[in-house]
């Protein structure tokens, strides 16, 4: 595939308005190469492909075109063309007059203009269609059309921004094998814009995976697939499972405390690395056979195969008392107004960012008429906190004057952190009623607010981890009494494609290669 | 929801009364001799007759007919570069420029009309600046030039604020697709820009020519007594001398010859715009 | 080249900015002059303004146009919106014959509806004068209403009111709490240009009114054969009024969405 170089960009720099969207892009295409910018919205990929294009300038660096610097030279002078986003077909000219276009400017004759065309229609396969309207063709068509336009007038290197974006999914798997082919029939460069990492596996001869404004790893789709060079790689590409672990040496490393054998080298002893297992390249094997084992917690089929998931190690868990308590509406003398409210633990630290609206929350204070079954609001709250350890009154009460008095613990609630897993959980005791409990439509849920559960990550406090529920009452026939509930958070998981079926909840083993273990640079933010 | 379709049933008669039955009197009085009211009544073709023998009629029709061109024709010309440079602009000063366009045509016509006496007037503003330049002293009020001066003034916001439409609403990557092409600026915008615009051209013509054409107030402060347009006999007729019935046959007239010029600038524009067109 | 074509944008701007604004300038500088004459300053005094305070046909008419302007603007948002929702809920038939004649007073040259309006009242015997200029405002505003209207309607999703009711509004709520406020936009932009169109009408209100009521329009028309610098004292008091009117149109806007900003931090 290695050819000749056709276009150097070198230290390209651009900004809009001070907001910088290419940090100095270094990339060499070649000819006759299918070459697929990648990555998400953002990333600069069409930005570099209209500064290739000259509808924009770039702030810094320089682009040779075939050995010449082009900077200067203007859009309708530059010997490449673009197939637009949406097509950019003009909408006053027929299929004809389109493709026609370039040719017309160049002023070529009548006849050489005719047959060029017509050579175009048949390998994009709309013979006959050079009458039509182009507005009223298929999304497909268009496409065909716009393809034409661009490539009668012979480039040596064809743009493609995203062509395929406003196709439907069926349309576009055709569209990808009919682009390839006419890539190969012509024989030039295409440089293809897209955020689709299949599009870009299945078509190109190299992928550039971009990030903001930055090339992240250029290379063949098997490099980028097998070799990702970092956990962005990773993850735009295909699915994986990414784990932190540590390389200890030389084809060593570890992770969740355990030693696996890889191929991997040149790290710095004990350098901190994400590794990188395809589901695909797990096998799931008898728990005695296995490098390492787990439960295997959901089996979805997703056709040609398995989806499983597997949890090797467990979570991290918190349990809560939960009290469950007698009816204690208080009734209005007048019997017309109803009021409830719970005690409930506050912990010391949050302490500052309670206020009325928060303490009625948390209290789940209501009140009600009973005959109609209409809300009234509460209008006033009466408290008095101080920021120590203790048992505080708490007042609701209503225009009318029903108030119901609650206690408001302030504790100071220990969390349970699992620094293997890099997370930590906590949740609060608290009281209910035997009718909230039974009334409930989502319990799982409200147990979770009205313990004021919570899971996040040890290296970041605003990034939260799901966390689930566990207890052993039956809801609907609960009586008063204390009872203990479970909040845990899913401990290491992996994901393993494969084509055997196993149960939910059976211990497996999982095993892999060293060779299907894939070692990465940590990725700076 | 078919119970908010009830909803319409006051505006179907309003519609009916409003609207639809004031057209069907024209056609009404158009047809019929002044009989005394609606019962008695004698349907007759004297009015159109009465029109179109008559050689002043006939000469005020088609000069209306050809200010309203004229007036047409300035407003392309003038309004086009100046529609063409606000939509290149900059989104801020494109809202700046349309605010200014649009500013003048929230006050009365009337009023915007009668500004004009004094600048047009012997020893006005316009021909003392025509006289600094050597120009001679000119009078320009009371003449076809202060008309179709009116006239440009009156209408060719429209004409700007219809093409600034259709040039902003132009897909920008049809320019960049026709650069990318081979096309530099001035073939992109004979081949695309242009043709592309011609919607906007047309409704411009429809909010400048139609209007011109019925115009009555600004022939009668402009041009005074001395320019007598078709606006002006519909007025004369049904103000001045009562003649409902002629007047209506004349306004019949005058709506069937805007609608047919209408109808060709139409069929000329649906010619031109390619697509539908054969290649040759 | 570049250059050469923004200084010819530029020159091509600054004239047609003078073209446009100079006529009002000029007028609100003679409404001052001291003398009569159109064409030599002789003085500032406020002399017109005087007279046109004291002349009670100017100022009469003067409120004629704002009294017809402001009724008409209401009356015809109501008609025009509550019209708009209805017939976007009608047989496809009905809204198609409705909206085509709705444009008739809109395509149509401004004379011929005047006509036909004038031909209705003379024909059912309706004395001409007020009340008839007032009807044939809202006749021909609340078409624009629609027009503006329509197109929000169009774009609402169409199960927003069932969806509304399904969660127990009635359908007056439905309409209040929901379309309402959903079309809001189409509604204000369509009570300006009611607005403006009725106050600035000539045609039509020349054509169907009688008994010596007039607006602002028919007042400078009829004035007009003699040089009367009082036009120009009303003409400037209207600009005053119009520009009074649009920077609160621009302003209100800014000032709501300032407080819906502040009001969205405080509860959030």
């Amino acid at each position: 595939m290695e050819g000749k170089v056709l276009i150097q960009f070198r230290n390209i720099v651009k900004d809009f308005d001070g907001q910088i969207v290419l940090k100095g892009i270094n990339l060499d295409i070649y000819e006759n190469e299918f070459v697929t910018l990648l990555g998400p919205s953002g990333c600069g990929k069409t930005t570099l492909l209209r500064i290739l294009g000259g509808f924009i300038d770039a702030n810094e660096g320089s682009i040779i075109f075939d050995g010449a610097d082009i900077a200067k030279v203007p859009p309708h002078k530059r010997e490449l063309n673009t197939v637009f986003q949406k097509y950019a077909l003009f909408p006053h000219m027929s299929v004809y007059q389109n493709i026609a276009f370039g040719l017309k400017i160049k002023k070529m004759s009548k006849d050489v203009i005719e047959q060029k065309v017509m050579k175009m229609l048949k390998l994009i396969g709309l013979e006959g269609y050079e009458d039509k309207n182009v507005t009223l063709l298929s999304g497909g068509q268009q496409q065909r059309v716009a393809i034409a336009r661009a490539l009668v007038n012979e480039p040596k290197v064809l743009l493609l921004d995203e062509p395929l974006g406003a196709l439907d999914l069926k349309l576009r798997k055709e569209m990808q094998y009919e682009l390839k082919r006419i890539q190969q029939e012509v024989g030039i460069t295409f440089i293809y814009v897209t955020h689709d990492q299949e599009e870009a596996l299945t078509m190109s001869d190299k992928i550039v995976v971009m990030k903001d404004g930055e090339i992240q790893q250029a290379g063949t789709p098997q490099e980028i697939y097998n070799e990702p060079i970092n956990r962005y790689v990773a993850n735009f590409i295909g699915e994986s499972n990414i784990i932190p672990g540590v390389m200890l040496e030389d084809y060593k490393v570890k992770f969740d405390d355990i030693v696996f054998d890889c191929v991997d080298r040149d790290f710095k002893p004990n350098e901190a690395v994400d590794v990188v297992i395809r589901p695909e390249d797990i096998d799931i094997v008898e728990v005695d056979q296995g490098k390492l084992s787990g439960e295997v917690l959901s089996v979805l089929f997703k056709g040609v195969h398995y989806e499983v998931m597997v949890e090797t190690l467990p979570g991290t868990s918190v349990t809560v008392n939960m009290h469950v308590i007698r009816n204690q509406d208080v009734t209005s003398e007048d019997g017309k107004e109803k009021i409830s409210a719970n005690d409930f633990y506050v912990d010391i630290e949050d302490l500052k960012e309670l206020d009325d609206k928060e303490i009625v929350a948390r209290a789940d204070a209501q009140a009600w008429n009973p005959e109609s079954d209409e809300y009234i609001s509460i209008s006033k709250i009466e408290y008095d906190l101080k920021e120590e350890l203790g048992e505080y009154p708490v007042t609701f009460s209503t225009a009318a004057g029903t108030s119901v008095q609650r206690r408001i613990f302030v504790v100071n609630q220990p969390f349970v952190k699992n620094e293997r897993a890099n997370e930590a959980v906590m949740a609060f005791n608290f009281f209910k009623t035997v009718d909230e409990i039974t009334e409930s439509v989502a319990l799982d849920t409200d147990l979770k607010t009205w313990a004021n559960a919570q899971g996040w990550k040890l290296s970041d406090e605003e990034q939260s981890v799901d966390i689930s529920v566990d207890y052993d009452f039956d809801d609907e026939n609960i009586s008063e009494g204390i009872y203990q509930i479970t909040f845990s958070t899913t401990g290491r998981e992996f994901k393993i494609h494969t084509t055997d079926y196993v149960e939910e909840g059976k211990e497996v083993g999982l095993t892999f290669f060293p060779q299907d273990i894939h070692v990465m640079e940590k990725m700076e933010f | 929801m078919k119970r908010f379709s009830q909803l319409a049933a006051p505006y179907v008669v309003w519609v009916a009364l409003m609207i639809l039955l004031p057209m069907l009197l024209i056609l009404f009085y158009a047809f019929t001799d002044s009989g005394n009211g609606v019962v008695n009544f004698t349907f007759t073709l004297d009015h159109f007759i009465r029109f179109f023998t008559d050689h002043d009629f006939l000469l005020i029709l088609w000069r209306s007919l050809v200010i309203a061109f004229k007036t047409t024709v300035i407003c392309i010309l003038l309004g086009y570069p100046i529609a063409y440079f606000i939509a290149r602009s900059s989104d801020r000063v494109r809202n700046i420029l349309v605010l200014v366009i649009t500013l003048p045509t929230w006050i009365n016509m009337l009023v915007r009309t009668y500004a004009w006496i004094g600048i047009l007037t012997q020893g006005g503003l316009l021909s003392n600046i025509l006289g600094f330049f050597g120009l001679g002293e000119t009078e320009l009020l009371y003449t076809e030039s202060a008309v179709l001066i009116g006239m440009v003034y009156n209408f060719i916001p429209f004409m700007i604020l219809q093409i600034n439409t259709s040039l902003c609403k132009m897909d920008h990557s049809l320019l960049e697709a026709s650069a990318d092409l081979g096309a530099n600026k001035v073939q992109t915008f004979w081949r695309v820009t242009f043709p592309l615009s011609l919607s906007g051209v047309i409704s411009g013509i429809a909010l400048v020519f139609l209007p011109a054409v019925s115009s009555f107030f600004i022939p009668k402060l402009l041009g005074g007594g001395q320019f007598f347009l078709i606006g002006n006999v519909i007025e004369n007729q049904f103000i001045t001398v009562g003649e409902w019935n002629f007047g209506s046959a004349i306004s019949m007239i005058m709506a069937a010859i805007m609608m047919l010029c209408m109808y060709l600038i139409r069929r000329v524009d649906e010619h031109n715009s390619g697509g539908r067109k054969k290649r040759a | 080249m570049k250059k050469e074509k923004r200084i010819f944008g530029k020159v091509l701007m600054v004239l047609m900015i003078a073209f446009f604004y100079l006529p009002i300038v000029f007028m609100i500088v003679f409404s001052f002059n001291s003398g009569r004459s159109l064409t030599n300053f002789e003085g500032f005094s406020l002399t017109w303004y005087e007279r046109m305070f004291n002349n009670r046909d100017m100022m009469e008419s003067l409120y004629t146009t704002i009294i017809i302007a402001s009724i008409a603007t209401v009356v015809s948002t109501l008609l025009g919106t509550i019209s708009a929702i209805g017939l976007s809920k009608s047989r496809k038939f009905l809204q198609k014959a409705i909206l085509q004649l709705n444009d008739f007073p809109i395509m149509n040259p401004e004379i011929v509806t005047a006509i036909g309006l004038m031909l209705l009242f003379i024909t059912f015997h309706v004395e001409r004068g007020f009340w008839t200029m007032l009807l044939a405002h809202i006749a021909f505003c609340t078409p624009y209403v629609i027009l503006s209207v329509m197109p929000k309607i169009r774009s609402l999703d169409p199960n927003l009111a069932d969806a509304a009711m399904d969660l127990g509004a009635t359908p007056w709520q439905a309409l209040t709490k929901v379309l309402v406020p959903q079309i809001m936009p189409g509604i204000v932009s369509g009570a300006l240009i009611a607005f403006t169109m009725s106050f600035d009408d000539f045609i039509i209100s020349y054509f169907v009114t009688g008994g010596g009521v007039k607006n602002l329009s028919i007042m400078v028309y009829t004035m007009s054969r003699r040089v009367n610098p009082s036009i120009n004292a009303i003409s400037t008091l209207v600009v005053v009024l119009i520009t009074i009117v649009l920077v609160i149109i621009n302003v209100v806007p800014v000032i709501r969405e300032r407080r819906e900003k502040r009001h969205e931090k405080i509860t959030g």
